[in-house]
C-alpha cells in the first residue's frame, strides 16, 4: 500500500522545511555511532607523561585534603577518605606504576571504580580533562600489553597511557584483596 | 502443603522453642544435683507444659503428646529432697534434643526423626518403672550406655513413622499463634542493615547541624570584633535565633538517633548467653562420656551481638568448649594426683571493647603438650622434620589449627578425628576476626576469638599524636593521669610507670604507629592507662580531645590486614579517625625494641601527603626506616628527640620552608653534620644554589623522584657527607 500525505497540496514551507531539516539530521551518522569508535577517557599527567582511564570507572573527583593519613599502612596508601557514605582507600598513582617522578605536588583525588566492587582513589596531579581515544587503538595496545598500562600514540607522536585499573590493583599482589 | 500463615507462625515457634528448651535443660542440669523443688523445678516444669501447650496449638499433636510424656516423668518428682535421678534427666534430656529435632524437621519440611525410641525410654525412667529390657539390650560391651549423640543419630536415621498415640488435651497456654501473628513481624537482615546506614547518615547529619551552629558561632565573634556593635544588632540577633534553633535541632537529631539506634540494636542482636547456655549442657554430655567433672563459668553473658556474627559463633565455640575438656581437663583422679580440685574449672568471658568483640575460652587443664603437638605434626607430615625442629613454642601452638591436625591417635566420638581447630580458626576468619591460643603447660590453655561487632556506636577517647588523631575504645581505657618524673623508672630499653604499686610498661603512641622514635615522656604529658586481654599498659598521648559516641566501620579491604586498627569513624566535621585495637597496644611492647634496632633511619619532612607516600616508599625499598613529617616545626620536634642518617626535604612548605629549615637544623649542634637532601617542585639552579648554601648536600626535582635516582642522591649525600668528615 502507498502511503499518501496526509495534505496531498503539500506542507506549508515552514513545515516543509522542518521535515527537510530533520531528514538531514537523521541521515547523518548517529552520535551513538560515532561513540562506538571511541573510548572516552580521563586524561591527567603524572610526571612527563600522560595518562587516561575510561571515563565510565570515574566516580568523583576532590580534594586530596579530605584524606586521613594511616600510619603502619603500605608504602603506596596515601590514606583513607569519605565518599558517598563509604570509607574508601586513596593510594598513590605514582608509586602503584613503581616509582614515577612529578611535577606538581597532587592536589586531586579520583575516586574511580575498579570493577571488583568497592571503589578506590588515586591521587593526580590536576584535574584530568575529558578526552576521546580511537576504540581500535585503544583494543590494539590493550592486545599487545600484559601490563597495567598500555601505550597509544596518537597523531603527533602524542604518547598517551591508558591504564587497566584492575591489572594496576593486582600488582600489590598480597597486599591487597578483592 | 502448609498454609502459609502456618508456616510463618511455625518459624517464629522454633526460635520460642529453642529458648524454651535450653532453659529446660539448663534447669534439668541443675536438678541433677540439687533437691528436685523450687525455682529450678518450676522454670523445667512451665517449660514443657509451654512446649506441650504451644505445639499443640500449632496443631503438632505427636509433639504435644511428646512433651506430655516428659511431663509425666517429671512432674510426679516435684518436691522432692533427692536431685533427679541421673538416669531420668539423661532420658529427658535425650527425649528434648529428638523434640527439638523433630520440630525443626518439620519446620524445614525434611524427614521428620522417629519419636518411638525416645517415647520408649521415657516408659523406662517413669517414677516406679522398672529397669527397661531394651535399654539393657542395647548396652555396649564397656557397659556405657548409647550416648546421646548416637540416640540421636538412631533417630535421625529412621523412617518416619505414624505417630499414633492421641495426646490428652493440652491446659490452656497463652497462644503462640496469635501473639505472634499480632506482636511479630518477619524483616529480611538486609532491611535492618538498610535502616542502621540510614540512622548513621542522620547522625552525620546531626554531627553537621553542630558543625553549622559552630560556623555561627565564628561569624558572631568575627561580628564581634569588627566592632560595629549598633550597625549589626538585627543581624547578630538573626543569628543568634538561628544558632539557638540549630541546637535544639541537634539535640532533637541527637536523641531520634539514640532511640533508633537503641531500637535497631534490639531488634538485630541477641544476648551472647544464646549462644553460650546451650554449651552447659555439651560440657555435662561430654564429661558423662569421659568420665570428666567440669563446671563451666560464663561471664560477660548479657554482652548482645549480631544475630548473624552470634550464629556463626555458635559452631566454633561447641568445638572449643568440647576440646577443652576432651583435651585440656584431666581425668578427676590425675588431676588429685597434681593438686588440682577434682573438677575442672572452665571458663567463657565475652568482653566488647569498642567495636571489638574479644571471647576467651580457658581451662585449668594440662595446657597444650609441645612434645605431643610435634609428635602429632610429624605423623601426620603437617611439617617436614627440619623445619619442625626450628619452631618457636608459638609457632608450635599455630600448628594445632592445621587442616587435619589432632593429638589423637584414634578418632573418639568427640575428637581424634583432625577436624575441629582448623573450621575454629577458618570461621572466625571468615568473620574478619582471628584466634590465638596461649598455654602455660600442665596449668592452662586460653582461646582468645577477637572479631569486629560493627553494629551502632560505642564510646571513644578521641587522642592526637603528632598531627594526627587517633581513637581508643573508652571500654579499654581504665583511667588518665599526666606523666610525672617520680613516677617513670626509665630504662635502657624500656619505660616502666609506678601504678597503684605496680609497674607497667609505657608505650609512646608515635612510636607504636611508626610516626617517630620512642620518646619518654614529658613532665605533665597525658598517660592512659588501658587494659586489654588481661594486660595493662600506660600510653603515652600527646593530648586527649575528648570522649565522642561514633560508629566504627571497617577499614576498606587495601588496609584491613594492620593489626593496629580496628576500624574508622566519622567525627564532626566529617573527617575519618582512626580506632586504635587496645590489644595491639598492650602487646607492642617487643615490636617497639625491634623498630629500635633498624639500621638506617630517614626523615622525609613535605607538606604534600602524596609525596610523603612516594618518598617513603623509595626509601624503604631502599632499607631505610622512615618518618615523616608535614611542615619544618614538626620536623624539628622529631629530631630533638631522635637521630637520623638522612633528612629529605621539600622545599616550597608554608611557615618555614626548607631553606630556613635547613638552616636551622644546621645551627644545632646535635644535626649539623647530618646529611641534607632537598627537593623542589621546581627545577631551577637559583633554588639549587640557595640550597647548597644554606647548608644542603644535594638538590633534586620532584620530577626526578623515581625511586632509583632519589635513593642513589640520598646514598650520595651521606657519602659525600662521610667523606667530609
Amino acid at each position: 500500500m502507498k502511503v499518501q500525505p496526509r495534505e496531498p497540496g503539500g506542507f506549508a514551507p515552514e513545515l516543509n522545511e522542518l521535515l527537510v531539516r530533520r531528514a538531514q539530521r537523521i541521515r547523518q551518522k548517529p552520535a551513538e555511532a560515532e561513540d562506538e569508535n571511541v573510548l572516552w577517557v580521563a586524561e591527567f599527567p603524572v610526571g612527563e607523561e600522560t595518562y587516561a582511564l575510561p571515563l565510565d570507572t570515574l566516580r568523583g573527583a576532590v580534594p586530596l585534603k579530605m584524606v586521613t593519613p594511616v600510619p603502619l599502612s603500605p608504602p603506596h596508601v596515601i590514606g583513607i577518605l569519605r565518599f558517598q557514605g563509604q570509607i574508601v582507600t586513596a593510594l598513590s598513582l605514582a608509586s602503584l606504576l613503581g616509582g614515577r617522578g612529578w611535577r606538581e605536588d597532587p592536589a586531586v583525588l579520583l575516586v574511580v571504580d575498579p570493577g571488583f566492587g568497592r571503589l578506590v582513589a588515586l591521587d593526580c596531579e590536576r584535574i584530568p580533562k575529558p578526552t576521546g581515544l580511537p576504540q581500535a587503538l585503544v583494543a590494539e595496545a590493550r592486545a599487545r600489553s600484559s601490563g597495567a598500562t598500555c601505550e597509544i600514540t596518537l597523531a603527533g607522536t602524542r604518547q598517551v597511557s591508558v591504564l587497566d585499573l584492575l591489572r594496576l590493583m593486582d600488582r600489590r599482589g598480597g597486599q591487597e584483596k578483592r | 502443603m502448609m498454609d502459609p500463615l502456618l508456616e510463618q507462625l511455625l518459624a517464629g515457634f522454633v526460635d520460642e522453642a529453642q529458648e524454651i528448651y535450653e532453659r529446660v535443660a539448663r534447669s534439668m542440669m541443675e536438678l541433677e544435683k540439687a533437691p528436685a523443688q523450687g525455682a529450678s523445678f518450676d522454670e523445667l516444669a512451665r517449660g514443657l507444659h509451654t512446649l506441650k501447650g504451644s505445639a499443640a496449638t500449632l496443631g503438632l499433636e505427636e509433639l504435644a503428646d511428646f512433651a506430655h510424656r516428659m511431663e509425666d516423668v517429671v512432674l510426679p518428682l516435684r518436691g522432692s529432697s533427692k536431685p533427679l535421678p541421673a538416669r531420668l534427666s539423661d532420658a529427658v534430656l535425650k527425649s528434648l534434643d529428638v523434640w527439638m529435632a523433630r520440630l525443626r524437621a518439620v519446620a524445614a519440611k525434611s524427614q521428620l526423626p522417629d519419636l518411638a525410641p525416645s517415647m520408649a525410654l521415657l516408659e523406662t525412667v517413669k517414677p516406679d518403672a522398672p529397669p527397661p529390657a531394651a535399654a539393657k539390650g542395647r548396652k555396649k560391651k564397656n557397659g556405657k550406655g548409647p550416648s546421646a549423640s548416637e540416640t540421636l543419630a538412631a533417630t535421625v536415621a529412621r523412617a518416619p513413622e505414624p505417630v499414633s498415640p492421641a495426646a490428652p488435651a493440652p491446659a490452656p497456654v497463652p497462644a503462640p499463634a496469635e501473639d505472634a501473628q499480632a506482636d511479630s513481624w518477619r524483616v529480611t537482615t538486609r532491611q535492618v542493615i538498610a535502616l542502621l546506614h540510614e540512622v548513621e547518615r542522620l547522625r552525620e547529619v546531626r554531627l553537621r547541624l553542630e558543625e553549622r551552629r559552630r560556623e555561627i558561632d565564628k561569624s558572631l565573634q568575627q561580628l564581634d570584633r569588627l566592632g560595629i556593635q549598633a550597625e549589626t544588632a538585627e543581624a547578630r540577633s538573626v543569628l543568634l535565633g538561628i544558632r539557638r534553633a540549630l541546637g535544639a535541632d541537634g539535640e532533637e537529631a541527637g536523641d531520634i538517633v539514640a532511640s533508633m539506634e537503641d531500637g535497631l540494636k534490639t531488634i538485630s542482636t541477641m544476648p551472647v548467653r544464646t549462644v553460650i547456655e546451650p554449651l552447659h549442657r555439651a560440657v555435662r554430655d561430654i564429661c558423662k562420656a569421659t568420665g570428666k567433672r567440669a563446671k563451666l563459668a560464663v561471664v560477660g553473658a548479657e554482652v548482645s551481638l549480631d544475630r548473624r556474627v552470634l550464629e556463626q559463633l555458635r559452631a566454633p565455640l561447641v568445638h572449643l568448649v568440647r576440646n577443652a575438656v576432651d583435651h585440656g581437663l584431666e581425668l578427676p583422679d590425675v588431676r588429685e594426683a597434681r593438686g588440682k580440685h577434682p573438677e575442672g574449672a572452665l571458663a567463657i568471658r565475652v568482653e566488647q571493647q569498642g567495636n571489638m568483640l574479644f571471647i576467651e575460652v580457658s581451662d585449668d587443664g594440662a595446657g597444650l603438650d609441645l612434645e605431643q603437638i610435634r609428635e602429632a605434626a610429624l605423623r601426620r607430615a603437617l611439617v617436614p622434620p627440619e623445619e619442625l625442629a626450628n619452631l618457636s613454642t608459638q609457632q608450635l601452638h599455630q600448628l594445632i589449627f592445621r587442616p587435619g591436625f589432632s593429638t589423637k591417635a584414634e578418632a573418639t566420638e568427640y575428637s581424634g578425628r583432625g577436624v575441629g581447630l582448623d573450621v575454629v580458626r577458618n570461621q572466625i576468619q571468615a568473620l574478619q576476626g582471628h584466634v590465638e591460643v596461649q598455654s602455660v603447660p600442665g596449668q592452662s590453655a586460653r582461646f582468645v576469638l577477637s572479631l569486629p561487632a560493627d553494629l551502632g556506636s560505642s564510646p571513644v577517647l578521641v587522642v592526637r599524636c603528632g598531627e594526627h588523631q587517633l581513637g581508643l575504645p573508652m571500654a579499654a581505657v581504665e583511667s588518665s593521669r599526666g606523666a610525672r618524673s617520680k613516677d617513670l623508672r626509665v630504662g635502657r630499653a624500656r619505660v616502666q610507670l609506678e601504678h597503684r604499686e605496680q609497674l607497667i610498661p609505657v608505650q609512646d603512641l608515635g612510636a607504636l604507629v611508626g610516626l617517630r622514635q620512642p620518646e619518654v615522656p614529658a613532665e605533665g604529658q597525658p598517660l592512659l592507662i588501658l587494659q586489654s586481654q588481661g594486660r595493662t599498659t600506660a600510653l603515652s598521648v600527646d593530648e586527649v580531645l575528648g570522649d565522642r559516641e561514633l560508629v566504627i566501620r571497617p577499614l576498606p579491604v587495601e588496609i584491613r590486614e594492620l593489626s593496629a586498627y580496628q576500624g574508622a569513624a566519622t567525627l564532626a566535621r566529617g573527617e575519618l579517625v582512626l580506632i586504635l585495637r587496645p590489644d595491639f597496644i598492650v602487646s607492642s611492647e617487643r615490636r617497639a625494641d625491634t623498630a629500635l634496632a633498624s639500621t638506617r633511619r630517614a626523615l622525609v619532612v613535605d607538606d604534600s601527603l602524596t609525596a610523603r607516600a612516594l618518598h617513603r616508599t623509595a626509601l624503604e625499598t631502599g632499607g631505610y626506616l622512615v618518618h615523616t613529617a608535614s611542615n619544618a616545626r614538626q620536623a624539628l620536634e622529631q629530631l630533638r628527640h631522635s637521630a637520623y642518617d638522612v633528612m629529605v626535604c621539600d622545599i616550597g612548605m608554608d611557615e618555614m620552608d626548607g631553606y630556613e629549615l635547613t638552616a636551622a637544623v644546621r645551627q644545632r649542634a646535635e644535626t649539623d653534620s647530618m646529611p641534607i637532601l632537598l627537593v623542589s617542585a621546581r627545577d631551577s639552579e637559583n633554588d639549587r644554589q640557595r640550597g647548597l648554601a644554606v647548608g644542603a648536600d644535594g638538590f633534586l626535582t620532584k620530577k626526578d623522584c623515581v625511586s632509583g635516582r632519589l635513593l642513589s642522591e640520598v646514598s650520595s649525600v651521606i657519602a659525600r657527607r662521610k667523606g667530609a668528615a
